[in-house]
């Protein structure tokens, strides 16, 4: 007995088949996104047990509570895993597992690629985390500048196994991308038009084609210096001729189009929850749509706004402020249309929602101080202190994080069949938007104050000590908070309430079916006539387009 | 001492960017105040109330999104001005090429040169008040960077890649720094300091610099000097005078006229000393210091030697 | 377009990406020698032209595959698949030997930076040209076995594989070029 999935049989389980084996030879997309989603969990906890580790060292000035290689190789850990190996994942996991249903199609373009691309990633992050074991994890920093990196200054393999652990999880994300384009072109319901995909779709499509642009730069800035560190060879070594410059003009054209392939889907996730839970359309989609392939492009000329301080001349220097204050226009606007389509709304404060809007506050506040690194002069003053670490949490946590919980608040149901408890989920939001603030927003000040980041102590200098703790104690807010999420997953799973197909009144494909779906995700997969399918169905004569071109009329 | 010291600026550079991030951050504070007060509003307002109806599902507004991007691009646009001339105007010009100073980053010490007057030492940058100085940053073995808030702004140390930068302290004064890029285990250690003198007061710093400290004549600092020589310290560090220029370690010419030892980790006084002899990773874990298994007895001798080294 | 002949050609978007970025390696360090040898002294420019030609010549071959399987003959389509592995693996033997000899002369990986960009790029293509072999021989084989269709998934993979080995020639147009010809300016 099979089924049938686009052009591919794939035997259904015997019933004597139950349990590990099914999932580990799974195709089937949901169960991919649910296996990225899981890993996802596991490593954003040994990211977050690094960070309260890193941050009960710095709790006090002149700690001895880890020496200064530990600490080193937890900072270089956190980093890597919470961008490679939570971020992506977490990202890639409710990508696989929504895109099919939100254009109506059966799985993805390539099942079996899927399940390939979650299984190397994982493969990537066990070969990085090997590195505890066998005589330490890289110490070098998530971007490893040369030529602290290269053999001479490293002395034990760690570096190795992280080139080794995000080759293999390169791998990963660049199959993903192609399978999301190939899906996206191709698998899309009839009436589906690309104009008419939703925002989280038009999103995941321009967010693959940065990961494949993207990654490739890192691929080839990772296997030179893996031929560096393995065969004595120098193409980063500057004592010997090499260029420890390229190194880094090599690592950020990958690092900056990274960041925003983390937060792309954020913002389609975003895109989506908020009109859910205003009753109302996205305010100006065609901008949001447009202006997100504008930060595609653009964010292949800002890279070396990582490098003002390295000195590559005025010149360049102006040039990158400038491509870097331009980025954050198409960024901006977004920030203004979703707090648009709060006007005129109806809101209800569901979990979602209160994540979506924690996210609005938090990433404008993480996007107005990358404006403040544009302009060049004081990124010569604030770059690699805490005001920048401040920075990078506020769009990353801030963005990414409260963006995937709020995703997560909203999907959950449609993935398990059952409601996340509204109850502790207040407890988790707040939690978490308490304990976010406490941590991260003293390091602005920490920064002002001359901290320098990736620093295993501090001297006793005024005013740093209290800062320090505060935002340890924020940490441990924050633990509490995961703690609440975890509570919430374990009681709504064994306990909550059933969910329905569409416990929100939602608009898009994915809710015109069962929670959780059916293994061929439809049993009919409804006309599509516009932006907002199921809205159709309940008002066929407010079809948006419809009602759009009379408006214009 | 103020502690916000990146706004506390006492040079013309720093002052110049302390300006900058003030007026930057008013304007990106009323921007931000804008989209809080608009988006606190609309929760206030549009919160969903038993009874209500289904809002009216509007589309957007070619006008208002156009509107509201022409403005950002207005800011942005007024904010690259402002950067353009400042980063000009904190900037040595491109081919800058004769040095006052030359600092030169190693893990994890300050090696410092004066070109003029041939004057090596390490760690205490002296420099005259008032005076603008063009600064030779290099590296000797991985990134650094030479950072002193409250006189401008940041230059990264890159082995074969000079960088140019000024450095000029208003009025004399003790001004503290950091490196700041991670350079390692020792990188939180790498301290600097800047002491700025009038130039009379600098004028005898550096004569006394210049001078080589007679060799011990008897007693303590003489064994002591015996040691420095037997114990292979001078493989790593110079001194003026034993003829050692060694620049693995930092120059210990006039050590005892400095405030700090191991680049800030410690203070300069007879009893951190004898720490750091006896034990390096007592104060400064995992630096390039080995530790020589030095009886008390040969610790005190080489205090003693290395005290009297002014 | 079919859905393999489109995940192709993103995956040769990407990797096309990648090799631009080795060639950007190769002539970064191209103007700062240092001591060593050099593309000029160390490589026989006219021996890798031939080797060069019978690899264009395979993507002539492949076209002619193309040709046979669009025309259902498959007969042709098994003929021209041959000769375009019989090609591809000359070329590859030519590079090794090239390799071998480069060794024995001391350019080793780590002699100095020329040695090593041109033997990571031109490594990495070899490497590209031994996977595209690999699936021409998978292609060639289920041609022989009569599973080769017009239509279907099959067909696809024939599309896709003739794509990616056009990719493959592609590259070495450019790479030959940089490392190869530019001795002679």
């Amino acid at each position: 007995m099979s089924t049938a999935v686009g052009s591919l049989t794939i035997p259904r389980p015997h019933a004597e088949r139950t349990g590990l084996l099914v999932w580990v030879a799974s195709v089937d997309h949901k169960q991919i996104g649910i296996m990225y989603m899981l890993a996802a969990l596991v490593f954003f906890s040994l990211g977050g047990i690094e960070a309260l580790l890193m941050r009960i060292q710095l709790a006090v000035p002149n700690n001895h509570f880890l020496n200064p290689d530990t600490f080193n190789q937890l900072f270089t850990v956190h980093g890597t895993t919470m961008i490679f190996f939570v971020a992506m994942p977490m990202l890639a996991g409710m990508t696989a597992y929504m895109v099919p249903l939100m254009i109506g199609a059966k799985d993805v373009a390539f099942p079996r690629l899927n399940a390939l691309s979650f299984w190397v990633m994982l493969f990537g992050g066990i070969l990085f985390y090997l590195s505890f074991f066998t005589g330490g994890a890289s110490n070098a920093g998530w971007f490893a500048y040369t030529p602290l990196s290269e053999p001479g200054f490293s002395s034990t393999n760690g570096v190795t196994y992280w080139i080794c652990g995000l080759l293999a999880a390169g791998v990963g994300t660049v199959t993903g991308a192609i399978n999301m384009i190939v899906t996206i072109i191709k698998l899309r319901a009839p009436g589906m038009t690309i104009r008419r995909v939703p925002l989280f779709i038009w999103m995941t499509l321009v967010n693959s084609f940065l990961m494949l642009a993207a990654l490739s730069v890192l691929n080839a800035a990772l296997v030179m210096l893996l031929i560096d560190r393995q065969f004595n060879a120098q193409v980063f070594a500057p004592a010997f001729g090499g260029s420890a410059m390229l190194w880094q003009h090599y690592f950020w054209g990958f690092g900056h189009p990274e960041v925003y392939i983390v937060i792309l889907p954020s913002f389609g996730m975003i895109s989506e929850v908020i009109p859910v839970f205003a009753r109302k359309p996205i305010y100006g989609y065609e901008f949001v749509a447009g202006s997100t392939v504008a930060i595609a492009f653009l964010s292949f000329g800002v890279w070396a706004h990582h490098m003002f301080t390295v000195g590559m001349g005025t010149v360049l220097d102006l040039f990158f402020g400038a491509m870097s204050m331009t980025i954050a226009v198409p960024t901006g606007v977004k920030i203004f249309n979703w707090t648009a389509t709060l006007f005129h709304a109806r809101i209800r404060f569901t979990t979602a929602m209160l994540f979506a809007i924690g996210f609005i506050l938090t990433f404008t506040m993480g996007g107005l101080t990358g404006i403040t690194f544009a302009v060049v002069p004081i990124d010569y003053q604030l770059t690699d202190t805490y005001y920048l670490v401040a920075h990078f949490h506020y769009t990353l946590f801030g963005g990414t994080v409260l963006a995937i919980f709020a995703g997560f608040y909203y999907w959950f149901p449609k993935i398990s069949g059952r409601m996340l408890s509204e109850r502790i989920g207040r407890w988790h939001f707040w939690l978490t938007l308490i304990g976010f603030h406490t941590t991260f927003l003293v390091q602005h000040f920490l920064g002002l104050m001359g901290m320098p980041r990736r620093v295993f102590t501090y001297p006793d200098l005024p005013g740093w000590g209290l800062l320090n703790m505060i935002s340890t104690i924020g940490a441990f807010i924050l633990l509490a908070s995961v703690v609440a999420l975890v509570l919430n997953l374990y009681v709504s799973l064994t306990a909550g309430e059933a969910a329905g197909d569409n416990p929100w009144d939602a608009w898009t494909l994915e809710w015109a079916t069962t929670s959780p779906p059916p293994p061929e995700n439809f049993t009919r997969v409804p006309p599509v006539h516009g932006r907002r399918p199921l809205w159709d169905l309940a008002h066929p004569e407010l079809n948006d387009e419809r009602v759009a071109a009379a408006a214009e009329a | 001492m103020s502690v916000w010291v990146t706004l506390h600026p006492l040079s013309p550079g720093a002052v110049t960017i302390e300006r900058l991030f003030v007026g930057t951050v008013v304007v990106l504070s009323v921007l931000f105040a804008l989209v809080v007060a608009l988006g606190v509003y609309a929760i206030i307002k549009y919160r969903d109330r038993p009874g209500a109806a289904e809002p009216a599902q509007e589309f957007g507004s070619r006008r208002l999104e156009i509107g509201w991007t022409a403005g950002a691009i207005v800011v942005v646009a007024a904010l690259m001005v402002f950067t353009a001339s400042a980063t000009i105007a904190v900037n040595p010009p491109a081919d800058a090429n004769k040095p006052d100073l030359r600092i030169v980053g190693h893990q994890w010490w300050w090696e410092i040169d004066y070109p003029d007057s041939g004057v090596m030492t390490a760690n205490e940058v002296h420099i005259p008040a008032g005076k603008r100085l063009l600064v030779d940053v290099e590296a000797a073995d991985v990134i650094h960077d030479f950072w002193v808030p409250e006189l401008g702004r940041k230059i990264d140390a890159i082995p074969q890649h000079p960088n140019w930068i000024y450095l000029q302290a208003d009025r004399p004064g003790t001004y503290l720094g950091t490196c700041a890029e991670f350079c390692g285990p020792e990188h939180a250690w790498m301290r600097i300091m800047v002491v700025a003198q009038d130039q009379a007061d600098f004028d005898s710093w550096q004569t006394a610099q210049r001078a080589v400290p007679p060799a011990p004549g008897s007693g303590l600092a003489a064994a002591g000097a015996q040691l420095f020589r037997e114990q292979t310290c001078i493989n790593c560090h110079a001194i003026a005078g034993t003829g050692s220029t060694a620049k693995v370690g930092p120059d210990l010419t006039h050590i005892s006229t400095r405030q700090t030892l191991a680049s800030g980790a410690a203070i300069n006084s007879a009893d951190e000393l004898f720490k750091w002899l006896k034990d390096p990773d007592s104060i400064k874990p995992q630096s390039h210091m080995p530790n020589f298994q030095l009886s008390n007895e040969q610790v005190t001798e080489l205090v003693a030697y290395l005290e009297a080294l002014k | 377009m079919s859905k393999s002949k489109l995940g192709v050609s993103l995956f040769i978007l990407s990797e096309a990406n990648f090799f631009a970025l080795l060639i950007v390696a190769y002539i970064f360090f191209h103007a700062y020698p240092g001591e060593g040898p050099t593309a000029a002294t160390a490589l026989n420019v006219g021996r890798t032209t031939i080797f060069s030609i019978l690899l264009f010549a395979s993507s002539g071959t492949a076209m002619l595959a193309a040709r046979g399987y669009r025309a259902g003959n498959r007969s042709a389509l098994l003929r021209w698949l041959v000769v375009t592995i019989a090609l591809g693996a000359v070329f590859l033997i030519g590079q090794a030997r090239e390799y071998v000899g480069l060794y024995e002369s001391g350019v080793v990986l780590n002699r100095n930076l020329f040695a090593t960009t041109f033997f990571t790029l031109t490594g990495f293509h070899g490497l590209h040209v031994f996977i595209g072999l690999c699936a021409l021989t998978i292609v060639a084989g289920l041609t022989a076995a009569g599973n080769m269709g017009a239509a279907g998934p099959q067909g696809e993979a024939f599309e896709s594989v003739e794509l990616y080995w056009h990719f493959v020639d592609a590259v070495w147009v450019v790479v030959f070029s940089v490392v190869y010809l530019w001795t002679l300016f």
